[in-house]
């Protein structure tokens, strides 16, 4: 039987054409969807010399600059590659790789695509992705090293879930954990101690209650569920499960240990210690106001703590635990190049780049949104200079952090995810019940 | 002796026409070209390839696979397809009536008004919203309804009505959306419905006072007749755009709200096609949608030989 590679096949811009001239074509013309080009050889396409990159990222137009400056600096370094970049403001990872599917289904031709973990396994699963092996094998030394800088988790975890096929389509970039940014003028005003380390569910209720009685603020924005990067995972990684198991094969939000994760953030709800579901709740303007003590986030929210001069009222602590079982979830940026890129050496060049220190640094300190990769980097004042307290915490976190769970259609498995998850907090259904549900309902995604 | 034109002859006389008849022919070709290319590449392009797709299975990226009536056969069997029509025909059905009622009863009132400056306020006031974006009404009243810090929630309370959380009950959340939808699209009807209402012959309500009928019976058996038309029109019109709701569901209930309960069929088209990748699938949801869309629509047309009055 051929192999998708095998058959000959028409591009996916031959198909559009097909349907747009004759539809009757399209039997003919359906072998064809992934294949942009039969070249996937690592090494081929593009010669050396000049290039023009079409990049793709996912970015608001905070990010944006310091993607743009980002790339600045790489052309500084490489004049002979441009790059010309689509910051995509999606809302989440889950939308942004449905966004450029869609792209892709459509004709559109990128080089590059930042692809967070969110979308992994969808694109490498697709065949739209060029094997990076040779390319690593050619430049061995620069990616041993790199690898050497870095977790060591983040290079198992993308040959575990961005390598369905056995071959490396990724290189790991910057990643984000999840902890708590506290205000800690409320937590002053309220008479609460910030723990030194570690603190339970149990405790951090209380704080939030005698915050609330003091000062009136929330303790905490707990969202809809509609990102469950931030709004489930922590709580549910914090008490030991998880969404879907390691092998993103079956879904486990139904647990026992997952009710019991829903049922505790319900009661903040249900207590006023969170605002209710259902509004426009802005976390950032509320928590710079004081009426706010905490600040779920990763690498993020230190763009906004900046913006607004938090960072001296700002410390970072670990999430609260239920029973001492650290735990966050971890997402990470892959750096792929496109099968169908008529430029991969010049797109090798550049992820080779973004590998260097000095890449790196750059971005950490022109305002980048995740970690930086090398654990050098992220121990440096480049990322931990003008950052709250604890920052520090963040990058450690990856060492009890579980990656997000992030099957192939991410995008349906996070909106039945969200949307249990809201019904449970919201009271819609029983918490036992709405979490159940939607497990079911994750089953056939899987 | 009969007499005949030779085949030749006959052949040259249809294309004989007058040169300056020629070229204005080719000129409302060339003024209908840009549309017509805009028809045909954004609205009958589209429609052959979703028929076409309707019978394939394809993710976006892997090739597609001819399905036969697979994904029609699967449409039996889809439960939350049930719920998004059920909903969709809920909402439709509601802004039907709220919008026929509710924009006629506004342009009977209006066009009473003496005062001609109050009169162009309250049309402009009315027509308002209706110029603002789906997106802005949508965050709008988000902010307007929030259980906590919203404004409707407070004066709410103030009344002493505990309001329930909107968009999260899924009790209120459709009607609620039918409520925004309504405040936001009425201008347009009202609009409609005063300009038929100026289409109702003068002459024909003050021979009818003159007669000695009441200002009901005028409404009865003069207004509303002569403006039957109107509110035909006004009906497709509505009744096309109210099943094709999608954009102050998805961007209020971006999840189809709570147990579904905002799920609209075009949102669901949508979820299929973008977040599930069944892209063939979702185009045999769309053709549903344009077969119910069009059978409604006739029946419409068919109903309107009943009670459409035809000068």
């Amino acid at each position: 039987m051929k192999s998708a590679d095998q058959v000959p096949a028409l591009s996916r811009r031959g198909m559009l054409r097909m349907m747009g001239v004759a539809a009757a074509a399209i039997p003919a013309a359906s072998t064809l969807a992934a294949c942009g080009s039969s070249d996937d050889s690592g090494t081929s396409g593009g010669g050396k010399g000049a290039a023009t990159l079409s990049l793709a990222y996912l970015g608001d137009a905070s990010q944006q600059a310091a993607f743009t400056a980002l790339f600045a600096a790489f052309n500084k370094s490489h004049p002979e590659i441009k790059i010309k970049a689509n910051g995509i403001a999606a809302g989440d990872w889950a939308t942004f790789a449905s966004t450029i599917s869609t792209q892709l289904a459509g004709g559109k031709k990128y080089d590059i695509v930042d692809v967070a973990t969110e979308g992994q396994l969808l694109m490498s699963s697709k065949g739209v992705l060029a094997p990076l092996d040779e390319y690593i094998a050619k430049d061995k030394a620069v990616v041993d090293a790199y690898y050497a800088g870095i977790d060591p988790h983040l290079h198992d975890w993308t040959r575990k879930y961005g390598s369905p096929d056995g071959k490396t389509y990724f290189i790991p970039g910057g990643y984000n954990s999840m902890a708590l940014y506290c205000n800690t003028e409320v937590f002053a005003k309220a008479g609460v101690t910030l723990p030194a380390s570690d603190w339970t569910w149990d405790e951090f209720k209380a704080a939030g209650q005698q915050i609330k009685a003091k000062t009136g603020a929330y303790l905490i924005s707990t969202g809809d569920g509609s990102f469950p990067f931030g709004d489930i995972m922590p709580w549910l990684l914090t008490n030991g499960t998880s969404t879907l198991d390691a092998d993103w094969k079956n879904p486990t939000l139904g647990s026992p240990a997952a009710v019991e994760a829903a049922t505790f953030v319900k009661s903040l709800i249900d207590a006023g210690l969170a605002p209710k579901i259902g509004g426009t709740f802005d976390a950032a303007n509320q928590f710079s106001k004081g009426k706010l003590a905490t600040l779920g986030g990763g690498r993020w929210p230190t763009l906004d703590i900046r913006r607004l001069n938090l960072v001296a009222k700002t410390t970072i602590l670990d999430w609260p635990t239920k029973a001492g079982t650290k735990g966050s979830p971890i997402g990470w940026d892959g750096w792929p190049i496109l099968r169908a890129s008529k430029n991969k050496d010049a797109a090798w060049t550049f992820i080779k780049w973004l590998m260097t220190k000095e890449a790196s640094e750059f971005y950490a300190q022109v305002g980048g949104t995740n970690i930086p990769a090398l654990k050098s980097v992220a121990t440096s004042q480049a990322f931990l200079g003008n950052a709250p307290k604890g920052s520090e915490l963040l990058p450690a976190a990856i060492g009890f952090g579980t990656p997000i769970p992030s099957p192939k259609q991410g995008a349906a498995t996070q909106k039945v995810i969200s949307a249990g998850w809201k019904n449970a907090l919201t009271g819609v259904k029983p918490v036992a019940e709405a979490l159940s549900s939607a497990s079911e309902q994750l089953r056939p995604l899987l | 002796m009969t007499a005949t034109i030779p085949l030749d002859r006959a052949k040259r006389t249809a294309p004989d026409r007058p040169r300056h008849v020629r070229r204005q022919e080719w000129a409302g070709y060339l003024f209908l070209s840009p549309a017509l290319l805009l028809f045909l590449v954004f609205v009958a392009g589209p429609v052959v390839a979703a028929f076409v797709l309707a019978f394939y299975q394809w993710d976006l990226l892997t090739p597609a696979r001819f399905n036969g009536l697979g994904n029609f056969s699967k449409m039996f069997h889809d439960p939350l397809l049930y719920k998004a029509l059920g909903n969709t025909f809920i909402f439709t059905a509601a802004s039907m009536v709220t919008h026929l009622v509710g924009g006629l009863l506004l342009a009977l009132g209006v066009n009473r008004l003496k005062n001609r400056f109050l009169s162009y306020f309250v049309r402009t006031s009315l027509f308002f919203p209706f110029v603002i974006s789906w997106a802005a009404v949508a965050l709008l009243w988000k902010y307007v309804l929030d259980p906590t810090f919203g404004p409707g929630t407070y004066y709410l309370h103030k009344l002493g009505i505990t309001p329930p959380n909107w968009f999260v009950d899924p009790s209120w959340a459709l009607p609620a959306i039918i409520g925004i939808d309504f405040w936001h699209t009425i201008g347009f009807t009202f609009v409609i419905m005063l300009a038929g209402l100026q289409t109702v012959p003068k002459q024909l309500v003050e021979a009818a006072r003159t007669d000695g009928a009441g200002e009901w019976q005028i409404l009865w058996r003069i207004t509303l007749p002569m403006m039957s038309p109107t509110i035909f029109f006004a009906a497709v019109v509505t009744f096309i755009g109210a099943f094709q709701i999608f954009d102050p569901i998805q961007i209020i209930t971006p999840q189809g709200g709570p147990d579904n309960s905002t799920v609209s069929i075009v949102m669901y088209l949508y979820q299929q096609g973008f977040e599930s990748f069944q892209v063939g699938y979702a185009s045999a949801v769309s053709l549903l949608i344009l077969v119910v869309t069009m059978f409604v629509t006739l029946l419409q047309f068919w109903g309107s030989r009943r009670w459409v009055y035809q000068a």
